[in-house]
């Protein structure tokens, strides 16, 4: 409703007192709701939260995350997915459940470096989050353009039911894998297709909260 | 340390220090969010005529694994002088005092960060002193807490840190390198200004009970000014136009 | 926190590139990154130097005090050279006292500007045999992307241009310092390091941290001020052809000379 309702905030900051329901990346000191990050507080109905800047990935069940292979043991692959926990790909989900370690070689299907689309199975902070790699749109990323853009800007990214990332993807005919963790893939025959779209996200990245965005964004992708 | 002769005035007869100060008045202080490529978050500072970078990374993974916590993530700090900060050259290997101040200041972040949302996790903060100039320990903690929240580590409050000390029978603002060598006492603070919470405290010299009240009101008054240059310099990194309306 | 672990697209993106004859940032195979070099940043110190090259930055500070001189060099001043990764620098970077890498690291730097004569030793005398003059140059690496050779030579060699040594009188055997008598260092000549790094076929001038996770061998190459190579560094998993080598050589030479303008300026 009013801007007030909106304010930059940093770590500490009190956002308002009353009786409101803390949400995200919040605290409460008595009855003050304080921010815990630095973003952009929000106060509605349904609580008070501050929509982060800053950040990393936190695994959420059934996200799609682009990960990196950097390491295995006899029964799983170790990811890393741009979190502080690092992703356990069990040879299971690949080689099928008839999988046997001593039989089958887990670097014959993925080995350092390779990259995957996966998603997350389950996670909770007890233990390191659980991926799967058995779906259609998943496994292991042949070819393209990685990048890396803040996790807190990947709804930016996406926009509201898909709409930002299809216009840019009809507009540079690029197919673009995004991961809830900020990794993106960016695949493109036309190299000047592929320069448009990588520029375009980057342009959503930086500018992720300024008011006018798409308009900004069709205007570079029309422009020559 | 020194040693050199001078006919140094520490406070004259119209109230001005021995570099030109007023007796309420901190020196110079600059600070810039995030400096580094590789670092999660980071920030330099200029206070006085120090040169302070900070660093952090995480939360990460814990090496060795027998370190990590299953409740809650830990916090780890280095703060290492570079050989060529101090008049002398200093070796270097880590040395008992930059081993002290890398605890204190640990425990001046702690009760700022929420770790316990990242269990099993370490967050990194690696302090380098490039050129000292007294009070060190506090431009260090100014420094890491902007660096911790560019690395957008959950925190309760920003930690602002200011000493404060008695010079010439009188209650100073931030000491500098001359007044701490010739000075009475010198009172390092750490201190949380939204949850009005003191967590660094450490005293060099001798003072009275009134003398130490009021040695701690100056320095948080010292903090809140740090507090306020804090926020310009994630202001400036994070928010168009200088923050809100 | 992305491990630094290279991912094989972008390692299959930088051979293939190589191969159509271009470089992963677009740059030239014989080109440097941008190179930014400010002198004087630690005022306090006798002399200073904060260099970014491409984002690879080092802070390196001098410090000059009297020294007692090595057992047979009683007519020379004394020359140290060390450099630190700092944990903030890089995820991987650990604290600690220096590895075999940060160790060679380091006397590469120091045998290029030793060997090269840039500071002329002799000059550095307070009372032979007794006591001579110390120069410090200590680099602490602030942000790692690759090429730690040159950046820490160029900011070495910054500092050392543009430092300035103090003056010390013997008296009762012992040396005071005369106050605001600082003078210029005696410098002969201007070291430059290039440092080459093959992938395949290819040569690399200053490959960055991700070109660096591809070579199959690396070299620095140092020369002075007439073109002369003063000092090699051969390192990396695998080996260079005779031939690989001469090229090296003539694309140090080279690529040396505008970087030595660069340095040239820094003289206070």
């Amino acid at each position: 409703m009013q801007d007030d309702k909106k304010r930059y905030v940093i770590p500490g900051d009190v956002i308002t007192t009353g009786p409101y329901r803390p949400d995200q990346n919040v605290t409460l000191d008595g009855n003050r709701i304080i921010a815990t990050v630095i973003g952009i507080s929000e106060i509605s109905d349904d609580g008070v939260r501050v929509i982060p800047l800053t950040g990393m990935y936190i695994p959420k069940s059934s996200d799609l995350v682009i990960g990196k292979v950097v390491s295995h043991t006899s029964l799983s692959w170790e990811v890393d997915i741009n979190s502080c926990y690092v992703g356990i790909l069990p040879a299971a989900d690949v080689f099928g459940r008839d999988f046997s370690a001593h039989a089958d070689e887990l670097t014959s299907k993925l080995d350092k470096g390779d990259l995957i689309a996966a998603r997350i199975v389950n996670f909770d902070r007890t233990r390191d989050p659980l991926i799967t790699i058995a779906d259609r749109e998943l496994g292991k990323i042949e070819s393209g353009t990685l990048i890396k853009i803040s996790p807190s800007k990947v709804p930016r990214l996406i926009g509201k039911r898909g709409s930002m990332i299809q216009t840019v993807e009809m507009a540079t005919h690029a197919v673009i894998t995004i991961g809830q963790n900020g990794l993106i893939v960016v695949s493109c025959d036309d190299s000047n297709g592929l320069l448009k779209a990588i520029k375009a996200i980057r342009m959503i990245e930086e500018e992720a909260h300024m008011a006018n965005l798409t308009d900004k964004v069709k205007e570079m992708l029309e422009s020559r | 340390m020194g040693g050199r002769e001078s006919t140094l005035v520490l406070l004259d007869k119209n109230g001005i220090r021995c570099d030109g100060r007023k007796i309420d008045e901190p020196r110079k202080i600059m600070i810039k969010a995030g400096v580094l490529k590789n670092a999660d978050g980071s920030a330099y500072i200029e206070f006085g005529d120090n040169k302070i970078i900070a660093g952090v990374f995480g939360p990460r993974d814990v090496h060795p694994k027998h370190l990590s916590n299953t409740d809650t993530g830990i916090l780890r700090c280095r703060y290492h002088m570079s050989p060529f900060s101090v008049t002398e050259r200093k070796n270097p290997a880590p040395s008992r005092r930059e081993i002290e101040i890398s605890k204190v200041i640990k425990e001046a972040l702690l009760p700022s960060l929420m770790l316990e949302k990242f269990p099993r996790t370490v967050v990194d903060v690696f302090i380098e002193v490039l050129q000292a100039d007294g009070g060190s320990r506090c431009a260090a903690i100014d420094a890491a807490s902007v660096a911790l929240a560019d690395a957008g580590i959950p925190m309760r409050d920003m930690v602002c840190a200011c000493a404060a000390g008695k010079v010439a029978d009188t209650i100073v603002l931030d000491v500098n390198n001359e007044e701490d060598q010739a000075g009475q006492a010198d009172m390092p603070v750490g201190y949380m200004p939204n949850l009005n919470k003191v967590t660094l405290l450490q005293l060099d010299g001798v003072l009275t009970r009134d003398e130490y009240k009021k040695c701690i009101d100056t320095a948080i008054g010292g903090c809140k000014l740090v507090y306020q240059i804090q926020k310009k310099a994630l202001t400036d990194k994070f928010f168009e136009n200088g923050g809100n309306q | 926190m992305t491990s630094s672990v290279l991912d094989q697209l972008k390692r299959k993106e930088i051979v293939d590139l190589l191969d159509q004859g271009k470089r992963i940032d677009g740059r030239a195979f014989d080109q440097s990154r941008p190179l930014s070099i400010e002198t004087g940043v630690i005022p306090k110190a006798n002399g200073s130097a904060r260099v970014r090259l491409g984002d690879t930055e080092i802070v390196t500070g001098i410090k000059i005090q009297p020294d007692k001189p090595f057992p047979d060099l009683g007519d020379k001043g004394i020359f140290i050279c060390t450099a630190e990764i700092l944990p903030l620098a890089h995820p991987d970077a650990e604290p600690g006292p220096p590895g075999e890498d940060v160790i060679e690291l380091a006397r590469v730097v120091d045998r290029g500007i030793r060997e090269s004569g840039m500071i002329d030793m002799s000059k550095l005398v307070l009372e032979k045999d007794k006591s001579v003059i110390g120069i410090f140059a200590d680099n602490s690496v602030v942000d790692h992307d690759g090429n730690l050779f040159d950046a820490c030579s160029y900011a070495t060699t910054a500092a050392i241009l543009s430092c300035k040594i103090p003056k010390w009188e013997i008296k009762n055997a012992v040396p005071v310092l005369v106050e605001d008598h600082e003078s210029s260092p005696p410098i002969t000549t201007i070291p430059v390091s290039i440092t080459m790094g093959r992938i395949g076929e290819h040569i690399l001038v200053d490959p960055n941290a991700e070109e660096w996770e591809c070579i199959d061998a690396r070299i620095t190459i140092t020369t002075n001020s007439d073109g002369n190579i003063c000092a090699l560094q051969k390192g990396g998993k695998n080996g260079f052809t005779v031939d690989q080598l001469s090229k090296c050589a003539d694309i140090a030479i080279s690529a040396a000379t505008k970087i030595r303008e660069r340095l040239k300026q820094t003289k206070g």
